[in-house]
């Protein structure tokens, strides 16, 4: 599902960001990417999904080599990838209803099919009753969840999360991460970048460290 | 599909344009400014024009002939110029010069009674039937002054050629002035789209993170670029009307000297035109807005 070959990325004059990350993930699998901060850990995922491209070696996404794709088909890749951050990147003005149709909008769904499918995602976080709030008037936990469903909701194949529990409250983080582990259990591959061992620890999973640029340890 | 997305992102643009009232109020009304003074300076342009024509249309030449022609000759240099059938033609003998004269003089008239003879000569008034160019009125005083016995050709050269040059200054400025109203308003609704595009930047970037295609994030700011530019354009279409049917009547008395010359109206036709331009001229300054950032 996801190839890196010898990929690296380097910002002028500074030293290597990533270097020499080789790494396989196969469709339907649940990998933690950890390592302290400055890692590399984000400017992986944001090469993933194509946000950055590679200094060089090669990206495979579903068999499509990223880093050689044009800009056009960008968009085209992302509808096949989730994401979710830290700081959630929610529209402050839009409902959450808006919030989480804000991905089938893009891909031409009617108003009727949109409200459908949102809602049905909302009910899966738990959020069906908040469908009419602003995210301001919901918990950081309940953020995360809107932005888990919005990522969700058009049913990609991958899904990207960056630190998702590292804005929330310890009781938040197990519930949050469930419905990533929920998604995995449907069938989505599943990459979760995060410096809390303790995850790592409670929730036995594959683990890839990076630290400086480096990939130094894969179980 | 394709209606309901074009509806939805129109639904956007609109709703866009009213989240920040104040800022699009001024857009719009900065682009109404912009067009009515375009539109009003096009419509003075056209008056001035009309203007001017009619002036060189009361253009006449005066032929005079030698003062020792005879009136059976003058009366042949009449005959050949009215036979150009192009001209309108008066034979004013010397002795209606005179009177002329002495009537333009009025009570200065007396200083000509010391006069052992009359110093004028016989001339033939020529008024062409059909306004003349400056170039035309030219030749016609060529030609005119080939006909024999003809001594002098006066036709307010000078006059005719300050028309002409006035005319050629008046097209180049308003040449000038149009591009520079057309690029003012296209600068006020790029920056106000650039503005709008700002603001919004966490929007399309999440716009981007879910798949969307530079078209469908570029396409509501083009949209309320074109609603604004749209607003602008019936700013400036109502202020045309309203001047035009309130303002130019009550001002006849400052304009007297040009009695006799309608100014153009805007007909709807031309205020049609006027919108589709203040929504073309609104999609270009989105355009340049939104292209710049999508390429950052």
């Amino acid at each position: 599902m996801i190839q890196l070959y010898h990929v690296k990325k380097k910002y002028p004059g500074d030293p290597p960001v990533l270097d020499d990350i080789t790494l396989r993930i196969d469709k339907g699998e649940f990998v933690w990417l950890t390592g302290p901060s400055g890692a590399g850990k984000s400017t992986l995922l944001r090469l993933l999904f194509c946000a950055e491209q590679p200094s060089s070696g090669q990206i495979l996404i579903g068999g499509r080599n990223v880093g050689r794709i044009h800009r056009s088909a960008i968009p085209q890749l992302r509808r096949n990838i989730g994401v979710v951050f830290q700081d959630f990147k929610l529209l402050e003005n839009r409902t959450v209803l808006d919030n989480v149709g804000y991905a089938l909008e893009v891909l031409g769904a009617s108003d009727a099919e949109i409200r459908l499918r949102a809602r049905k995602r909302l009910d899966q976080v738990g959020l069906a009753h908040k469908a009419t709030s602003l995210p301001r008037r919901l918990s950081g936990g309940e953020q995360q969840r809107v932005a888990i469903a919005r990522a969700l909701v058009n049913e990609p194949t991958i899904l990207l999360a960056d630190e998702p529990t590292g804005n929330l409250d310890p009781s938040l983080t197990d519930s949050t991460l469930q419905l990533l582990f929920d998604a995995n259990a449907r069938g989505t591959t599943v990459v979760v970048a995060t410096h809390d061992r303790g995850l790592l620890q409670r929730w036995h999973r594959r683990t890839v460290g990076l630290e400086r640029g480096k990939l130094v340890f894969d179980a | 599909m394709i209606a309901h997305v074009v509806w939805r992102l129109w639904r956007r643009a609109a709703s866009n344009l009213l989240r920040a009232p104040l800022l699009s109020l001024v857009s719009v009304l900065t682009i109404g400014f912009a067009l009515f003074i375009g539109t009003a300076f096009v419509l003075g342009l056209f008056t001035a024009r009309t203007l001017l024509a009619s002036w060189g249309a009361d253009a006449t030449l005066t032929l005079y002939l030698d003062p020792a022609t005879t009136d059976s000759q003058a009366r042949s240099v009449y005959q050949q110029a009215s036979a150009r059938g192009d001209v309108v033609v008066q034979y004013v003998d010397p002795g209606t010069a005179l009177q002329r004269l002495r009537a333009d003089l009025g009570e200065m008239g007396s200083a000509l009674e010391g006069l052992s003879k009359n110093p004028l000569p016989p001339s033939l008034e020529i008024r062409p039937k059909q306004s003349l160019a400056a170039p035309a009125m030219r030749v016609l005083a060529a030609e005119l002054g080939q006909l024999p016995n003809v001594r002098d050709v006066e036709y307010g050269r000078e006059w005719v050629d300050k028309l002409e040059a006035l005319g050629g200054g008046m097209r180049v400025f308003g040449a000038g002035a149009l591009l520079a109203v057309l690029l003012a308003a296209l600068l006020v609704v790029a920056n106000t789209i650039r503005l709008a595009v700002y603001a919004r930047r966490d929007e399309i970037e999440i716009m981007k993170l879910v798949g969307a295609t530079d078209s469908y994030v570029r396409a509501p700011f083009l949209m309320e670029g074109a609603l604004q530019g749209l607003l602008g354009a019936s700013v400036a279409v109502g202020s045309v009307f309203a001047v035009q049917h309130w303002l130019l009547p009550r001002l006849e008395q400052a304009f007297a000297f040009a009695a006799g010359v309608a100014p153009p109206q805007m007909l709807p036709v031309h205020a049609a035109a006027l919108l589709a331009f203040g929504a073309i001229v609104g999609l270009l300054g989105s355009w340049l807005a939104v292209g710049r950032f999508l390429k950052a």
